[in-house]
């Protein structure tokens, strides 16, 4: 067991270490991307302070409150954006062009070929963004970070990501009966915008529909609650650790499924 | 072991749906799929010894490839099974990569983006291959294929031929029981198809290496089979040694001549009479056909002597190129 996690940590390095050889070659490219990537972040810290400056809080929640739930909902996504792009690309003309066939052809897990398959430099602006912004909202805001509340704030992150990789190993799974999946993945993807905000602020239907259907909520403004006082720790990380694992295994069971019912391409 | 391959009432249909045109369409066929069944190989049964080359042959749309996508893990059969090293290869499929090599002519199993080197430095982790081993299979495929003339260059930067030596590479790397090769000559030009049929007979003898390849160039398996599995339309047709073919079809010659004409009837009419001209000219004996300017004239060998076709031919017809093939594996199924 340990020996075959060494053996796909040692073989994920020496992906990690060919793109990023890569990246530096075209380091326009990069550059240009990151850019894009802090205007678009710009845009929405912006859109919150102007909101602040028309009203003092929203429905009991300070700015500060919401630039560190705007701030921890960055860090998930990004280091999901990071890992597991290539989901886009399963979801897209992997089945249809009978790619996947190659991952059935070597003796490691094929997820594992789809994930080492593209490193996405992208999200650690989005991580590096999110942090900043935690650190500013936490110590403007008043939030004491002890070592406990940090290493807990690890924690719920990681399990935050999980639940992003599920959602996009599950709707791009369905590509294998579909052929392809890029469309519902990126409908239900962008629902993750809600989860930058307090769930307060919406309907009823849409609170429920994205902490228990389509868990994004459970990426951001629940563990983040947790943070500001607003829910305690039972409500946060129990809902996150538990929902993240059901949501990984049902990734997991509809990907397995889907690649019995792979029927590859004829030339 | 007795059989390193066990091919058993292998069946493959593909199912597909059609799709209706337009948002009617797409909602009509919400409620009513049109099923249309494809059966790509039905009921094969055939075993392979350790060490035995096979050519899998037979037309294009045949079925051979999808027979090989069972055999490598790829699909799953709709019924029957099959068993490559006494292990069933859709159902233990990643214990069964470890000792199997795959090359699909026709697309690349390597990483795109990845130059070659570093693509082996990463198999020789993915299959856990001894340092020493990886040295000397290094050391012997640079020979062979000539790597390091494109070690440094990313796959996808790759000709045709330099990445279809890298594939071979990398399927013979961790030294596989197993073979299957689909296609590894198309498209290759005589130097590189002869290196890489010294590569598969050197596998062979050395490690008794099982291959199972198929090919449409009859001089690839002339070269290396000892025995033929030929399918048509999913079906087997025949398994058995090369001899036999050789024997029974073997007789069978083809002229291709290029022309030039103004009329292609005064020249349909000049092949007309050959068929009295020329003895033993019978329908049964030889065929011709005539398209934009190409004449292929098939003939019976051992009935027909070849100089009186060519005689004839270049006498009566301006003749600017001719050459003659040896009999090709799409005439063979035909004769079935
Ligand atoms: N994934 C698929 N889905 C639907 N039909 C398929 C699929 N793969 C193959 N077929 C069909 O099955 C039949 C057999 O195809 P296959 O690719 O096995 O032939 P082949 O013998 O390898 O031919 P070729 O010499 O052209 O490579 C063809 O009619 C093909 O269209
Ligand atoms: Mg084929």
């Amino acid at each position: 067991m340990t020996k075959t996690f060494k053996r796909y940590l040692k073989l994920y390095g020496m992906f990690l270490s060919q793109y990023l050889k890569a990246v530096m070659h075209s380091r326009t490219d990069f550059l240009i991307g990151f850019l894009a990537f802090f205007l678009i972040q710009f845009g929405g810290i912006a859109f919150i302070a102007l909101v602040f400056r028309q009203i003092p809080d929203l429905m009991g929640w300070s700015f500060y409150d919401l630039l560190f739930i705007y701030g921890f909902a960055n860090i998930p996504r990004g280091i999901d954006h990071m890992f597991t792009d290539y989901l886009w690309l399963l979801a897209g003309n992997v089945i249809v062009q009978g790619e996947f066939d190659r991952y059935l052809l070597r003796p490691i897990h094929p997820l594992f070929q789809i994930i080492a398959q593209r490193f996405q430099p992208d999200g650690i602006g989005e991580m590096i963004i999110g942090i900043l912004l935690v650190v500013y909202a936490a110590s403007k805001g008043g939030i004491e970070f002890t070592a406990g509340k940090i290493i807990l704030l690890i924690v719920m992150v990681i399990f935050s990501t999980i639940i992003y990789t599920s959602i996009k190993l599950i709707l791009a799974s369905i590509a294998f009966w579909t052929k392809r999946s890029q469309s519902i993945l990126f409908m239900f993807y962008s629902m993750s915008e809600f989860s930058k905000y307090p769930l307060a602020i919406y309907h009823k239907f849409i609170r429920t529909f994205i902490t228990y259907i389509v868990p994004f909520a459970l990426t951001a403004y629940i563990p983040a609650s947790y943070f500001l006082g607003e829910s305690s720790l039972m409500e946060s990380l129990g809902l996150t650790v538990s929902i993240s694992l059901i949501a990984l295994a049902l990734g997991l069971f509809i990907f397995s499924r889907g690649i019995k019912q792979y029927e590859s391409v004829g030339n | 072991m007795e059989n390193m391959i066990e091919v058993k009432g292998l069946t493959k249909t593909f199912k597909s749906y059609k799709k209706g045109k337009g948002l009617s369409g797409t909602i009509k066929t919400l409620f009513k799929r049109e099923v249309t069944e494809i059966e790509a190989v039905k009921d094969i049964s055939f075993n392979i010894r350790p060490g035995e080359i096979i050519g899998y042959i037979g037309a294009n749309g045949a079925g051979k490839s999808t027979t090989i996508k069972m055999m490598t893990g790829i699909l799953n059969p709709t019924s029957g099974f099959v068993k490559v090293d006494g292990r069933v290869p859709y159902e233990k499929r990643q214990e069964n990569a470890k000792h199997i090599g795959v090359v699909f002519g026709q697309k690349t199993q390597l990483w795109w983006d990845l130059p070659v080197g570093e693509t082996f430095a990463i198999l020789k982790e993915v299959y856990q291959v001894p340092d020493a081993f990886y040295a000397e299979q290094m050391k012997y495929f640079d020979e062979i294929f000539e790597l390091s003339e494109f070690m440094g260059q990313t796959v996808r930067t790759l000709s045709l031929g330099q990445r279809m030596r890298a594939d071979l590479a990398a399927s013979m790397l961790h030294n596989p029981k197993v073979l299957f090769l689909d296609e590894p000559t198309i498209g290759l030009d005589v130097m590189v198809k002869e290196r890489i049929r010294k590569a598969i007979k050197d596998m062979n003898k050395r490690y008794g290496t099982t291959i199972l390849l198929t090919t449409h160039d009859m001089s690839d398996i002339e070269e290396l089979c000892h025995r033929i599995i030929i399918i048509d339309k999913g079906q087997l047709l025949y398994d058995g040694g090369i001899d036999t073919i050789r024997r029974d079809f073997g007789y069978e010659r083809k002229i291709v001549f290029d022309l030039r004409y103004d009329d292609a009837e005064v020249v349909g009419a000049i092949l007309q009479q050959m068929r009295d001209e020329i003895q033993g000219c019978t329908p049964e004996n030889m065929t011709y056909t005539l398209s934009e300017s190409q004449l292929s004239v098939i003939f019976n060998r051992n009935e027909i002597n070849i100089s009186s076709i060519m005689n004839y031919v270049l006498q009566h017809l301006n003749v600017i190129d001719f050459s003659v093939k040896d009999m090709d594996i799409e005439a063979i199924v035909k004769r079935f």
